[in-house]
C-alpha cells in the first residue's frame, strides 16, 4: 500500500495489465508544440461516467470586458482555475504539460545522463550588442542625453558664481573694478572683468557715486568675514536650475559595441522510408523518436533548422505536417534519400552549421543499395550525426538489413548511431542511443544509472 | 506525516500564533469552524496529499497514482502551486505548503478557519456528518477502507486485478447516488458477513475479528442491531421498483450479482465484493457534500479570508502586498471560477439583506411611502448616519480612551473587558497579565456586534450606491409585508435602529441550508450577470461551431443549474430490475433536453453489467439531425430543429446493442418541465 505501488500499478495500467482500461487511456499525441513550446503528453486514464453531451450541454462564459453579442463565436471555456487545493476534487484533464526547449533539453540531459555541448561554429556575423560605446557624432536618436545634460551641467557649475559676493566686493572702501577682480580670481570665482565692470557700472548708477567711493566694508578681509559664501551646489539646490548651457561639443552618440558571436545553428535533416511497408504503428514509432530528438536539439542550438525527406523509391521533400503521415505505395531505396539530403546540406555549409541527419524505417531496401549507394553517401556526408533508426524490422523480410550493414560498416564510430525500436517502451532508449553517441566522445563517463538504462535496451537486439 | 524536520518545524512554530488569532478571530465574527490541525508539508508531501484527495490513507488504487504524477508535474512546472489542502473532518486537518511565504500562510489559514465552518454547519455536509457516529470522522473512516480493500487485495484467493477492476466499476458509477439523503447507514461497510471476506483463509480469524471489533463503536453496534440480515432480505423483494430509485449503486449493491463468464451465468457475488462496493459507495457519499458546495464553500472562504486579511489587518503592512496578489491570482483564474463566483454571490447576499434592513426601517419613518422614498428621503444623510462610529472604525492604540468611554456607558459593540485590559497595559499596571496586543489585533477591542459595524457593507465605497439604485418596485414589494409603520420620527431614529449585522445574519442561515444549485439559483439576479458580463454559449449545428446564445440573467442561472444539479451529471435511475421479465436491469436516463455522450455512456453500460451480472439496458433520447434539413437550414442561416428519438441501448458481455425504445420506457423518461436551451429564435441572423 503507499504512493509507490499506486503510481506503479497506474504505470501497468492498459500496460501490462488491465487492459479492459487500454481505451480511455489518452497519451495525447506528438503535434501541437511549437518552436517555443513543448507539449509533452502525459498519460491520462478517464474512467467512463454517465456525462452529458459537451455539445448539447452548452455553458456559461464571463466576458472580458464587456458583455459580448448573441451569434459571436466562441471557445469553450478554457476549464476551471483551481489554485488552492479542493477536497475531494480530481483535477481538470492537463494532458499536457508544457515546457520550453531548453527545459526539455535540459531534463532530457539529466534524464538520460547526456552531455551534449553545442558546437559553435565560426564567426558568421558581427552581432551588434549594448549601446556603451560612445562617439562624438551619430544619429540623433543614440544622443546619449545623460552624458549631454551631465556635460552641461558640469559646465554650468564651472562657470557659475556667487553673484551677490562678488557683487559685493565693489562696495570695498576704495576698491575699484581691477581690484574685484583680482580679489575674485583668487578666491578661485570663474568670474570675467567685464562681468564686474558691468556690475560696478549698474551700482555706480543706482548708488550715484562711483564704486571707490563706496565703502560697507573696509577691506576685503573685513567682507569675508562678514559674508557667507554660498557655494554654488547649494544655491541651484535652493533655486533649482534654470537653464543649463547645452553645447554641442558636450553631445556624445552612442553608438552599440560590436559582439563577435559564434551563433550555434544546426539543420536536422530527418529521412522516413515511406514505402508500403510502412504501417501506421512503425510511423507512429518514427514520430516518437524523431519528435523528442527534434526538440532537444531545438533547445540545445540558438537556430535550429529541419528539412524533412521521405522516400520509396524516389525521394522528395516535404513539410512536417506531411511527415510523419505519408505513406506511398513503391518500393524501398534508401539511396535515393541520401542524394537528396546532400543536395540539401549544400544549403548549410558545414564550417557554419551543425548537421544532423537522422533517417528511419524497417531497414528493407532494394538489392545492394546499402552497401553499394547509401554507405558511400554516409561516408561523404560531414555531419555531427547520422543516426538510423530501425523500426519494427523483418516483417519476415530477408531484405531487412539496412540496420545491420550501417552498423557493421560503422561499427563504434561515434558520428554514426543505429537504434532500434519495436514498441513505445524502447524509444526512450533509442533516442538516447543516438544522441549518446555524439555527446559520448567528449563527454564524462555516465553513472550507473545510465549504464543499467543501456544494458535494458540491449534486450531488444 | 508528522514531520521532524527543523525547517519544516520552525515554520510550524512561526503559525502557532497566527492560527490561534485567526481561531479567535474566526469566533468573534460569528464563525462555529471544527477545531482544526494545522501540518507544515513540503511541497512533494503536498503533492501527494492532493493526489490522495487530501487524505493520508486511502484504497490502494491507480488512480491515486495517476493523480500524483499529474499534480507533481504541475507543480514542477508551475502550472498550479497548491498553498494548501484542507480535508471535512472532525477535527479538520489542513496541510499548508512549506514554501509559502508567511502572507499567504496567514491567508491560507484565515481560508482553512472558514471552511471549517462551512464543513461544521452546512447541513449538506451535515447529511453524511450526522449520521450517528457524532461527526464525520472522515479519515478514520477512509483509512478502514483503505486497509479493508488492502487486505482483501493481498489475499490468496483474491485477485487482485479484480479488486481494482471492482473499484473502477463502482468508481464509474459513484455520482449515480442518492446525494440528497444521508448514507444508507444499512449499506456502510459494517455489515455481517465482513469478517469472513476480511480474513485471508491463511489468517488467525479470530485476530481479523479482534481487529474488526477495535473498531467498532457503540452507535455501529446499534445499527448492527436494526439492519440485520433479514431487515437485509427484506429488502431483497424490491427488484421491480414503483417508482424510480436515483441510487443506482445502492440497487446494484443489494441485487446486483457477478457475471461468471466460464458458466455463462450471474452467480453471488462473493462478500468481499459487497465490502468493496460499499467503501466507494460510501466515500461517494462522503465526497457528494463538497461537491455539491464548492462554489459556496470556496466562496465562503475567500470571503472570510477577505474580511480578515484585508479588513481587520491580519496582513501586516509588510505582508499586504503579498496578499493582495495572492487574492487577485485566486479570483483573477480564468473560467468560471468558483472562488470568484462565490465570493461575489456571497457580497451580494449580504448587500442584499443589509440593503434590505436599512429600507425596512426607512420605511417606518413617519410618512415614507415606497412612492414619496427617493424624494423625501436624503440618501446622503442615510449614508453618513450610517457610517460606522469613528472609534469603532479605528478601533486601536489611538482610540482606546474613546472605546472605554463608550464601554462605560455600556455600549455593546465594545469588549469592555478587552479595553480594560488594554488600559491598563497601556498605563504601566503590571497586574495585566496576559497582555493583549491591540496595534496587531484591535479587533479584540470589540464584539461582534462592533465588527459588524466596522465592516458594514452599506459603507464600504464600491456598494455606497447600493441603496440608491433600489427600484421603487422592490420598495413596493418590501413594504407590502410591512407592519408597524410610522415607529420612528425621524431618519436619525430609523437609522439608529439598523441592524449592522443583518447581512452576515442572512449569509450565516443560507451557508446551513443551501447548497451549489440552490445558492445559484436564489442568488444570482440580472444585476450580478450584466456586472459580470456572464453569458451562455450553445453548440451550433449550422455553423459547426459554438456560439454565444444569450446575456440573459434567466438563461446564464438556467445554464449554471445545468452545470451544479446532481453533479453537473445528468441524472441516471433505476427503472426496473426485472425488465423484460428476464432479471435484466433497465436504467433510465432523465431526459432534460440535453443528451447523453454516448460513447462514456456505453462504457459506463459495462461497467454496470459487472455489478448486475445480467443484460443492462439504459433507455436514453438522443436529438438526431436530418442531413438535409441542416443544409436547409445552413442556407437560410438558422438553427437546424432536431428530431428527439427514444433509444434503449443494451449490453450483455458481448457488444452495446442499439434498440427501440418502447412509448411507455420513453414517458418515464422524459422531464418536460425543464429546458436548458438557451439559443434565440433568431440567433444566427
Amino acid at each position: 500500500m503507499g504512493l509507490t505501488e499506486d503510481r506503479e500499478r497506474f504505470r501497468e495500467v492498459g500496460e501490462t495489465r488491465r487492459a479492459d482500461l487500454s481505451e480511455f487511456i489518452s497519451h495525447g499525441d506528438l503535434g501541437g508544440s511549437g518552436a517555443d513550446r513543448i507539449r509533452i503528453p502525459i498519460k491520462v486514464v478517464d474512467l467512463p461516467a454517465f456525462e452529458y453531451d459537451q455539445r448539447s450541454a452548452g455553458g456559461v462564459g464571463q466576458g472580458g470586458d464587456g458583455q459580448p453579442q448573441p451569434g459571436q463565436p466562441v471557445d469553450p471555456e478554457p476549464g476551471d482555475g483551481d489554485e488552492e487545493g479542493d477536497p475531494g476534487e480530481e483535477g481538470g484533464d492537463h494532458e499536457y504539460y508544457e515546457m520550453d526547449p531548453e527545459e526539455f533539453a535540459r531534463e532530457l540531459d539529466e534524464a538520460l545522463g547526456l552531455d551534449l555541448e553545442p558546437k559553435g561554429k565560426q564567426v558568421i556575423e558581427e552581432v551588434e550588442g549594448d549601446f556603451t560605446d560612445t562617439a562624438r557624432s551619430g544619429p540623433r536618436g543614440t544622443l546619449d542625453v545623460d552624458e549631454f545634460f551631465k556635460r552641461g551641467l558640469k559646465r554650468h557649475l564651472a562657470t557659475d558664481f556667487d553673484e551677490a559676493y562678488v557683487r559685493e566686493g565693489l562696495f570695498v572702501d576704495g576698491a575699484d573694478v581691477d581690484d574685484v577682480f583680482a580679489w575674485a580670481r583668487d578666491q578661485g570665482t570663474p568670474v570675467s572683468r567685464a562681468w564686474i565692470a558691468d556690475a560696478a557700472a549698474t551700482v555706480a548708477d543706482e548708488a550715484g557715486e562711483p564704486v571707490a567711493a563706496l565703502d560697507r566694508w573696509e577691506s576685503f578681509e573685513a567682507l569675508d568675514d562678514g559674508v557667507d559664501r554660498e557655494p554654488v551646489t547649494h544655491r541651484i539646490r535652493r533655486e533649482g536650475l534654470d537653464s543649463v548651457p547645452f553645447r554641442s561639443e558636450d553631445e556624445r552618440f552612442r553608438h552599440p559595441e560590436v559582439i563577435e558571436k559564434r551563433e550555434r545553428n544546426v539543420v536536422v535533416i530527418n529521412v522516413r522510408d515511406a514505402s508500403g511497408s510502412m504501417r501506421e504503428t512503425k510511423r507512429e514509432l518514427v514520430e516518437r523518436v524523431f519528435t523528442p530528438m527534434d526538440w532537444y536539439l531545438t533547445g540545445k542550438y540558438d537556430a535550429a533548422e529541419f528539412r524533412y525527406v521521405v522516400h520509396d523509391a524516389e525521394a522528395w521533400e516535404v513539410d512536417r505536417e506531411e511527415f510523419f503521415g505519408i505513406q506511398s505505395g513503391g518500393g524501398t531505396r534508401i539511396s535515393s534519400a541520401y542524394d537528396l539530403v546532400e543536395e540539401l546540406l549544400t544549403e548549410y555549409p558545414y564550417s557554419e552549421w551543425n548537421r544532423y541527419v537522422f533517417a528511419a524505417g524497417d531497414s528493407e531496401n532494394a538489392g545492394s543499395d546499402t552497401r553499394d549507394n547509401v554507405i558511400p553517401a554516409m561516408e561523404s556526408i560531414d555531419a555531427n550525426l547520422q543516426a538510423y533508426v530501425e523500426t519494427q524490422p523483418g516483417d519476415g523480410a530477408a531484405n531487412a538489413r539496412h540496420a545491420d550493414e550501417v552498423e557493421s560498416a560503422f561499427g563504434d564510430a561515434d558520428d554514426v548511431a543505429v537504434a532500434r525500436v519495436s514498441e513505445p517502451d524502447d524509444v526512450t532508449d533509442a533516442i538516447y542511443e543516438i544522441l549518446s553517441t555524439e555527446s559520448g566522445g567528449g563527454g564524462g563517463a555516465p553513472d550507473g544509472a545510465t549504464v543499467a538504462r543501456r544494458t535494458d535496451g540491449g534486450e531488444h537486439r | 506525516m508528522r514531520d521532524d524536520r527543523i525547517e519544516a518545524k520552525r515554520e510550524a512554530d512561526a503559525l502557532d500564533e497566527p492560527a490561534r488569532e485567526a481561531r479567535e478571530l474566526a469566533e468573534r465574527l460569528g464563525l462555529e469552524p471544527y477545531p482544526v490541525r494545522y501540518w507544515v508539508v513540503d511541497h512533494d508531501q503536498m503533492n501527494e496529499l492532493i493526489a490522495y484527495g487530501g487524505f493520508q490513507r486511502r484504497y490502494p488504487h491507480w488512480r491515486w497514482g495517476m493523480n500524483y504524477e499529474r499534480q507533481r508535474k504541475k507543480d514542477r512546472h508551475g502550472l498550479g502551486k497548491a498553498f494548501e489542502i484542507v480535508n471535512n473532518d472532525d477535527p479538520s486537518h489542513a496541510f499548508l505548503q512549506e514554501s509559502n511565504a508567511p502572507a499567504d500562510q496567514k491567508a491560507v489559514i484565515t481560508h482553512v478557519e472558514a471552511h471549517a465552518d462551512f464543513f461544521a454547519n452546512n447541513e449538506w455536509f451535515g447529511l453524511y456528518a450526522d449520521r450517528g457516529e457524532g461527526g464525520p470522522n472522515a479519515a478514520a473512516r477512509l483509512e478502514r477502507n483503505a486497509d479493508r480493500i488492502a487486505s482483501i487485495a493481498k489475499r490468496g484467493d483474491v485477485d487482485r486485478d479484480e479488486v481494482e477492476r471492482l473499484v473502477d466499476a463502482v468508481s464509474a458509477l459513484e455520482d449515480t447516488i442518492d446525494q440528497h439523503s444521508p448514507v444508507d447507514a444499512a449499506r456502510s461497510v459494517e455489515e455481517p458477513g465482513i469478517a469472513a471476506d476480511v480474513s485471508d483463509g491463511d489468517e488467525d480469524p479470530v485476530a481479523a475479528i479482534e481487529a474488526r471489533i477495535d473498531d467498532l463503536d457503540l452507535s455501529e453496534e446499534v445499527r448492527r442491531d436494526v439492519f440485520d440480515d433479514e431487515w437485509l432480505e427484506a429488502r431483497g423483494e424490491g427488484v421491480e421498483p414503483e417508482t424510480p430509485r436515483p441510487d443506482v449503486l445502492a440497487f446494484l449493491r443489494d441485487h446486483g450479482k457477478r457475471y461468471d463468464p466460464e458458466s455463462g451465468k450471474a452467480i453471488d457475488r462473493e462478500p468481499w465484493e459487497t465490502t468493496v462496493i460499499d467503501a466507494i459507495r460510501e466515500e461517494a457519499y462522503y465526497f457528494a457534500g463538497q461537491k455539491q458546495t464548492k462554489v459556496m464553500n470556496e466562496g465562503w472562504a475567500t470571503y472570510w479570508e477577505a474580511t480578515m486579511m484585508g479588513g481587520e489587518g491580519f496582513a501586516g503592512p509588510d505582508e499586504f502586498l503579498t496578499y493582495a496578489d495572492h487574492m487577485a491570482r485566486v479570483l483573477g483564474s480564468p473560467g468560471l471560477n468558483p472562488y470568484k463566483l462565490g465570493f461575489e454571490l456571497w457580497t451580494h447576499v449580504e448587500l442584499r439583506a443589509a440593503r434590505r434592513e436599512v429600507i425596512d426601517k426607512l420605511l417606518r419613518v413617519e410618512g415614507v411611502t415606497p412612492e414619496n422614498f427617493h424624494s423625501r428621503i436624503d440618501l446622503d444623510e442615510v449614508a453618513d448616519l450610517l457610517e460606522p462610529h469613528p472609534a469603532i472604525a479605528a478601533a486601536g492604540p489611538a482610540t482606546l480612551d474613546e472605546l472605554a468611554d463608550l464601554a462605560a456607558a455600556g455600549d455593546s459593540r465594545v469588549d469592555a473587558e478587552a479595553v480594560d485590559r488594554a488600559l491598563s497595559a497601556r498605563d504601566g499596571d503590571d497586574e495585566a497579565s496576559d497582555d493583549i496586543d491591540v496595534e496587531r489585533y484591535p479587533w479584540k477591542l470589540l464584539t461582534r456586534e462592533g465588527l459588524a459595524e466596522r465592516h458594514y457593507v452599506l459603507s464600504r465605497p464600491e456598494h455606497r450606491g447600493a441603496l440608491r439604485n433600489v427600484s421603487r418596485e422592490a420598495l413596493e414589494e418590501q413594504a407590502r409585508y410591512l407592519f408597524d409603520v410610522d415607529r420612528y420620527e425621524t431618519v436619525e431614529e430609523a437609522i439608529a435602529d439598523v441592524d449592522r449585522a443583518a447581512g452576515w445574519e442572512r449569509m450565516f442561515s443560507v451557508r446551513e441550508s443551501h447548497n451549489d444549485v440552490t445558492f445559484v439559483d436564489a442568488f444570482l439576479t440580472d444585476e450580478f450577470v450584466r456586472e459580470g458580463n456572464y453569458f451562455t454559449y450553445e453548440y451550433s449545428q449550422a455553423a459547426e461551431e459554438h456560439r454565444v446564445a444569450s446575456v440573459d440573467a434567466e438563461d446564464v442561472r438556467k445554464k449554471l443549474l445545468l452545470r451544479f444539479t446532481n453533479f453537473g451529471k445528468p441524472t441516471i435511475v433505476v427503472l426496473d430490475g426485472n425488465f423484460r421479465n428476464r432479471g435484466e436491469l433497465l436504467l433510465g436516463h432523465r431526459y432534460n433536453g440535453v443528451a447523453l455522450d454516448e460513447e462514456r455512456a456505453k462504457a459506463t453500460l459495462k461497467r454496470a453489467f459487472e455489478l448486475w451480472g445480467r443484460p443492462v439496458n439504459l433507455a436514453t433520447i438522443r436529438v438526431e439531425y436530418d442531413d438535409g434539413a441542416v443544409r436547409r437550414a445552413k442556407r437560410r442561416g438558422e438553427e437546424p430543429d432536431g428530431t428527439e428519438v427514444g433509444v434503449r441501448l443494451q449490453y450483455d458481455g458481448g457488444e452495446v446493442t442499439e434498440h427501440d425504445l418502447d412509448e411507455s420506457v420513453r414517458e418515464r423518461i422524459t422531464a418536460d418541465e425543464v429546458d436548458y436551451d438557451t439559443k434565440p429564435d433568431d440567433w444566427l441572423a
